[in-house]
């Protein structure tokens, strides 16, 4: 396979390449996360895109160039040959992966020296990329009760015909907990909002708060005015002795853009509490809204950089794993070229999932029947390499966890690869390996 | 009766795209193979011969019928393990060379790694490739594939060997060795399936043939049986005069019947490999397989080159007593194969290099057909004979072929043609007397 060989130098001249060219914002955080981002990300497509021809060709070429003649009828069964090719491949792809891996991971750890940066930047790219950080986001506040008596007013005053006569109740509700829950995270001007957080567990020295300010009117240089208290609020509310110090900052912040400010961790009171108040500085001159995935958070280092890069690593790997399998099986029924398009649409859907999985669920809502029984089942059995897309927790320096892992490793190999290999197997083992010729 | 190949009404339909039924490649075939007998299937292209084997082998299911294979299915390890296949053509991994090639077929029956190297340098000396076994097999020629393919369908000493079109490709010497390696195999109990339509050659190793036409047995039978010409006589003998030709045409005559007197030709067969034995002798460059040399390199280097060949048609003599010829299965390879392939290579890598640069036919000019000489025991000899007796003992225990043994499986690797004849065998009596049997 002399593919393979081009991908591999491809990658060996690219990614050096890239460690030096890359400038992303023009800081050494910015460099970072554009290299690994790019880098990683090249790797897996490219190894993804091997694993798939790898695993195709062994067996495909095997069966049409009839070598398999001579193999299968010695003394080893016919799985021990499919798994033997698997093994095979999941070999390769962990020499790869080690290679390219410790290549990108070797840049990254020698690029600050290389740059000769110190100073604010490089703190910066060791607490905001150097390390694992876990988050912890509000807990979201429950609005059944105000959600079902606006609903009932809506439907008493016969609005609920009026103007949302085509959705469903459903989507009036969900509707209607979306609109309160946002309204649960807005501050007018003036006011604050109070975020508490129980059971911090902080290591290090210091903590994080991440967060992005929507508007309901855009200031006009685009930019918030904002005071932040951090610490154990209870001792203010109840008028206690101060025993943990409380922090307070105050800021001016371009909206729709994300933003840390670093607070020291001994802000959280002993029994792991900790509270975060935003207030609204009467300078603005809007309302403030934290939008609801991602509007605030707390984050706190949980691991090394190291230790979630060989993390994400591994999910590249389970990645590999899985198509590895889908490979073996496409080519114990198809042909070659088939069975690379086939896969290759597998990989590029599961690219994707989360649109795939949306819009489906939006067409679902006429078709259910079909649905349920036909088209969802497939799509269960897709992989989501998007959403778990080791990238996004390195740019974000965002600890991917050991359990998550192990969950992702389940899923993805343990069930839906080994469902594939079984069929795999099943079809080979009763599959006529001689063509028909007369 | 036990049959080491037994089909019973075995069908085997391809049907088109529809499902209707096409071609009948096989058509109710029931063939019996006994055990530790050469069995000829015959037939023209499409006759359905390929398809038997596959589905023997499991590649193929059969739509009706069954196929028993040493008394179980052919998709079963356990037998597949006491079975040689050598496809109608060798699919080789290309990017391996000949040794690991080999290698890799053996690591696939399990052999130790011991037994493993052995029998891969046995191999490799006797399909007369070692000098170019680290050559990628993707660039051999075909003949050279096929002995690769044909080396790793012995690996393992199989009970079992099943041969489709073995001698395709392959040059004059080549095509005699498969003939002598058929027998010898034979002569040890083992049963080959012979698939081809080089008839010739399927005359000379066949105890019993099957022709199929249409994926039916349209003729079955002994050999000799199916081609003797009981009405006919035929006498050969050594330079007589004329009037001694006169008087026997005159008896012959008072019998009442015909009589025609000829000198008997060559086989070309035979005119060829003289022919490659000179070249090799000059030490004329070759970058193919090297067989002449090899093939001489198991015997004395005295003895000429048809004695060569039938000597190892005829296997060697030894001190060991004949072991019967039973329908027994031969045990698989178990330690006291290791054993004995153990003291093989020791012997086999003592005397290795001063071997094989030294011509083994050196002494013989092209005139020389009938060397009086007997084999002189020096030590080149000494180690030839006992890389020969590694051969042997893989293609076949080392055994005494005198005349008391009657060889109910063996004859005469050049067969009826008669080209046996050509040359006296000094050094083997009971060879000789079978020889003449066989004719």
């Amino acid at each position: 396979m002399k593919i393979a060989a081009v991908f591999i130098i491809l990658l060996l001249v690219l990614l050096p390449a890239m460690g030096f060219t890359v400038t992303g914002d023009d800081t050494l955080k910015g460099r970072l996360q554009t290299f690994v981002s790019y880098g990683l990300s090249l790797t897996s497509f490219l190894l993804c895109l091997l694993t798939i021809m790898v695993s195709i060709y062994s067996l495909t070429s095997d069966i049409k160039q009839k070598q398999i003649y001579t193999v299968i009828t010695k003394p080893i069964r016919r799985f021990q040959l499919l798994l033997g090719k698997l093994l095979g491949i999941i070999l390769l792809d962990v020499g790869l992966l080690v290679l390219f891996c410790g290549l990108i991971y070797a840049i990254v750890v020698y690029m600050p020296k290389y740059l000769g940066t110190d100073g604010e930047e490089l703190t910066r790219a060791k607490n905001e990329f150097f390390t694992a950080r876990a988050g912890l986001v509000p807990p979201e506040v429950d609005v059944h009760r105000e959600v079902t008596e606006t609903y009932n007013k809506l439907k008493k005053t016969g609005q609920l015909e009026q103007f949302f006569r085509e959705f469903s109740q459903k989507k009036i509700i969900a509707e209607l907990t979306k609109q309160k829950q946002l309204e649960k995270r807005a501050a007018t001007v003036g006011r604050s909002l109070v975020w508490e957080f129980n059971n911090v567990k902080v290591v290090d020295p210091n903590l994080f708060i991440r967060f992005k300010y929507n508007v309901s009117l855009n200031p006009l240089d685009l930019q918030v005015h904002s005071r932040w208290v951090v610490g154990d609020l209870r001792q203010i509310r109840y008028a206690t002795k101060i025993r943990t110090p409380i922090y307070s900052c105050t800021r001016k912040d371009l909206i729709r853009t994300f933003y840390e400010i670093e607070v020291p961790a001994d802000a959280v009171a002993k029994d792991g509490y900790l509270a975060v108040e935003f207030i609204n500085l009467p300078l603005n001159n809007t309302v403030v809204i934290f939008p609801l995935a991602d509007g605030l958070e707390v984050l706190y280092k949980a691991d090394t950089f190291t230790g979630n890069f060989i993390r994400a690593a591994i999910l590249i790997l389970l990645r590999l794993i899985f198509l590895a399998c889908l490979g073996i099986l496409a080519s114990t029924f198809l042909s070659f070229p088939v069975a690379i398009l086939l896969c290759l649409v597998v990989f590029f859907t599961a690219a994707v999932s989360g649109f795939v999985i949306e819009s489906f669920k939006y067409i679902s809502e006429n078709i259910s029947g079909v649905y349920a029984y036909a088209i969802e089942p497939i799509i269960q059995l897709l992989p989501q390499f998007d959403k778990f897309n080791p990238t996004k927790f390195l740019v974000s320096a965002r600890l991917l966890s050991w359990p998550l892992l192990a969950k992702v490793a389940a899923i993805m190999v343990c069930i839906k690869a080994v469902l594939l290999l079984l069929l795999g197997l099943l079809i080979f083992s009763y599959k006529e390996i001689a063509k028909i010729v007369v | 009766m036990d049959y080491a190949i037994e089909t019973f009404s075995l069908t085997k339909v391809f049907s088109d795209w529809w499902g209707r039924d096409k071609v009948y490649a096989v058509n109710d075939l029931n063939l019996q193979v006994r055990y530790n007998e050469v069995f000829g299937l015959l037939g023209p292209n499409g006759s359905g011969k390929t398809t038997t084997m596959k589905i023997l082998l499991g590649l193929l299911h059969p739509t009706k019928g069954k196929a028993l294979v040493l008394g179980g299915l052919g998709s079963d390890p356990k037998i597949n393990a006491r079975i040689g296949f050598l496809p109608e053509e060798s699919y080789l991994y290309r990017y391996l060379n000949a040794r690991e090639t080999l290698d890799f077929y053996g690591r696939l029956f399990g052999l130790p790694s011991k037994v493993r190297k052995m029998r891969i340098e046995a191999l490799l000396d006797m399909v007369g490739l070692k000098a170019v076994a680290s050559r990628p097999v993707g660039t051999f020629s075909k003949g050279m594939a096929r002995r690769i393919g044909l080396a790793q369908a012995i690996i393992n000493d199989p009970d079992l060997l099943i041969l489709d079109e073995p001698t395709t490709g392959l040059d004059p010497i080549g095509t005699r060795q498969i003939k002598d390696l058929i027998l010898n195999l034979a002569k040890r109990g083992k049963t080959v399936l012979l698939c081809s339509h080089l008839l010739a050659d399927v005359e000379d190793v066949c105890d019993r043939i099957a022709i199929l036409y249409g994926g039916k047995i349209q003729s079955e039978g002994k050999v000799k049986e199916l081609l003797q010409q009981t009405e006919k006589r035929q006498i050969t003998t050594g330079a007589i005069s004329d009037t001694a030709v006169e008087q026997i045409k005159r008896i012959v005559k008072n019998e009442q019947a015909d009589c025609v007197v000829t000198s008997p030709m060559d086989k070309l067969e035979t005119f060829f490999i003289k022919a490659v034995a000179i070249a090799q002798r000059q030490e004329l460059p070759t970058s193919g397989a090297v067989s002449t040399t090899q093939i001489g390199g198991f015997l004395a280097p005295e003895a000429p080159v048809e004695d060569i060949l039938d000597k190892l048609v005829s296997a060697p003599t030894s001190q060991e007593s004949a072991e019967p010829l039973t329908t027994e299965k031969v045990v698989p390879v178990e330690t006291s194969d290791t054993k004995r392939d153990e003291r093989l290579l020791q012997k086999l890598t003592e005397p290795a290099k001063p071997v094989e640069t030294e011509p083994v036919v050196r002494d013989l000019g092209p005139k020389d057909k009938k060397p009086e000489t007997k084999p002189v025991e020096h030590k080149a000899a000494q180690q030839e004979q006992t890389k020969k007796s590694i051969i042997d003992q893989l293609t076949g225990p080392v055994r005494d072929i005198g005349p008391k043994d009657p060889g109910p499986k063996y004859r005469e690797g050049t067969g009826s043609n008669g080209a046996g004849r050509s040359s006296p065998k000094k050094e083997n009596k009971g060879q000789t007397d079978k020889s003449q049997a066989g004719d």
